[in-house]
């Protein structure tokens, strides 16, 4: 009797106990899962590396919204708060590069004067010789002069008022020529118009390392690029140059061709790169 | 070969005028606003009964009324094309004056007047609006579209080599 009271109490434990015995199991499974994740490091990095690879890549999609305009401000900040210490901080900068830039333009310009020097017997130097000795100037200074002598790049023969492009000589073929004298006229007619001058005209511009010289006649104006020390000798050379073009251009501005008009302004470029 | 012919493009700040040039000459359009200030020219070739003709467009910066534009940018043009906008009556409440100026002081020169902004008709404009004697002459464009920009150009380069 007691002997089956005791075989049903344990029929009715292992009814009421057998599923918790198998959550436990699987629970207890599971957190030795975790706890060996956990303390592997190979394992957790495996689990953890891409969410962090993730939120460091949307990290850095964001920086230059939400952090740049904060970088900007601070940097500014620093700037006009630390000026002192950031004109030292670039000066060391700064001068090794001008040193390196002067020391790199003498080593060209001492390159350049050694071949002249060298050319002793030539032609030119014969021709230099003389001119120091008419002229009285040093043979050495007019050497200088022929290093950084100033050369004709471009001219454009252009209709005043309209911009119309009516010739050019160019050895480049870089910016449409139409619209650099369009733009050209425009500059020059905002200039003629801004300072009220009355009926004169806009002679030249500089820009950097060129000088576009500009000469006015009636119905057009030739602009000529030059690049290279523009002197007052050169100008007036030059001058007389496009004085001879226009009695060539100005009787007849209106019938040329385009074509024709480039073949004069060419025949002007060739007489200048000649000399 | 022909000299290339110089057309300048009118009008108030605003009604376009840039953006057709830039879909005229690049086949473009943005919705960005740019103020011109002072000049800026362009080229484009056109084709009429097989003669290639050179348009060089300066896009002068946006005025109420032509006289307060700078005179210099307008010497010698061969062409003008007046811009207006459609949904803003005040870019044409002045037109008729705005032609009668070009035609006292540039009387042998062509216009071709445009109303931009054409793909609002239907929405914030009223076609029938401008169904007027007024606007008989007008050609409706959208420099967004790209509608009729290139005609408005061709009718121009046509007028000038009449």
């Amino acid at each position: 009797m007691l002997q089956q009271e005791e075989e049903k109490l344990q029929l009715l434990r292992d009814l009421l106990l057998v599923d918790d015995r198998e959550v436990a199991s699987a629970v207890n499974e599971k957190l030795e899962e975790i706890a060996s994740t956990i303390e592997t490091q190979a394992k957790l990095s495996e689990k953890i590396n891409p969410i962090i690879e993730a939120r460091l890549k949307e990290f850095v999609t964001q920086i230059p919204a939400s952090l740049g305009p904060v970088i900007t401000q601070t940097l500014k900040t620093q700037i006009q708060f630390s000026k002192d210490e950031v004109v030292e901080a670039l000066y060391p900068i700064l001068g090794k590069m001008i040193k390196r830039y002067i020391a790199n333009e003498i080593a060209k310009l001492s390159e350049s004067i050694n071949q002249k020097v060298n050319n002793t017997f030539s032609m030119a130097s014969f021709k230099r010789k003389m001119k120091s000795k008419f002229s009285g100037v040093k043979e050495s200074e007019i050497m200088l002069s022929e290093l950084d002598a100033p050369k004709i790049n471009e001219v454009f023969a252009i209709q005043k008022g309209s911009g119309i492009l009516l010739g050019n000589y160019s050895l480049s073929s870089k910016v449409d020529k139409d619209m650099v004298s369009g733009m050209l006229t425009a500059i020059k007619s905002f200039v003629e118009d801004a300072f009220e001058g009355g009926a004169q005209n806009l002679e030249s511009i500089e820009y950097e390392l060129y000088s576009i010289h500009i000469q006015n006649f009636h119905t057009y104006y030739i602009a000529v690029v030059i690049s290279g020390s523009y002197t007052r000798a050169f100008e007036s050379d030059l001058e007389n140059s496009l004085f001879k073009v226009s009695e060539k251009l100005s009787s007849k501005i209106n019938t040329l061709s385009r074509s024709e008009v480039d073949s004069i302004l060419e025949s002007l470029f060739k007489s200048w790169q000649s000399n | 070969m022909s000299h290339p012919k110089k057309i300048v493009i009118l009008g108030h700040f605003g009604v376009g005028k840039t953006s057709l040039i830039r879909q005229f000459v690049d086949s473009q359009f943005s919705e960005d606003y740019l103020v011109t200030v002072g000049v800026h020219v362009k080229k484009k070739s056109v084709t009429i009964d097989n003669n290639e003709i050179t348009l060089v467009i300066w896009d002068i910066e946006g005025n109420t009324s032509i006289d307060k534009a700078r005179k210099s940018y307008l010497l010698g043009s061969h062409g003008f094309i007046y811009v207006f906008d459609l949904t803003r009556p005040e870019t044409y409440a002045n037109l008729k004056d705005q032609l009668h100026y070009l035609k006292e002081e540039y009387a042998n020169v062509p216009v071709v007047v445009l109303g931009n902004k054409a793909d609002q008709f239907g929405t914030t404009v009223s076609k029938e609006y401008f169904s007027t004697k007024e606007f008989e002459d007008c050609l409706f464009t959208s420099a967004l579209t790209g509608e009729n920009v290139d005609n408005a150009f061709v009718k121009l380069t046509k007028k000038i080599i009449e």
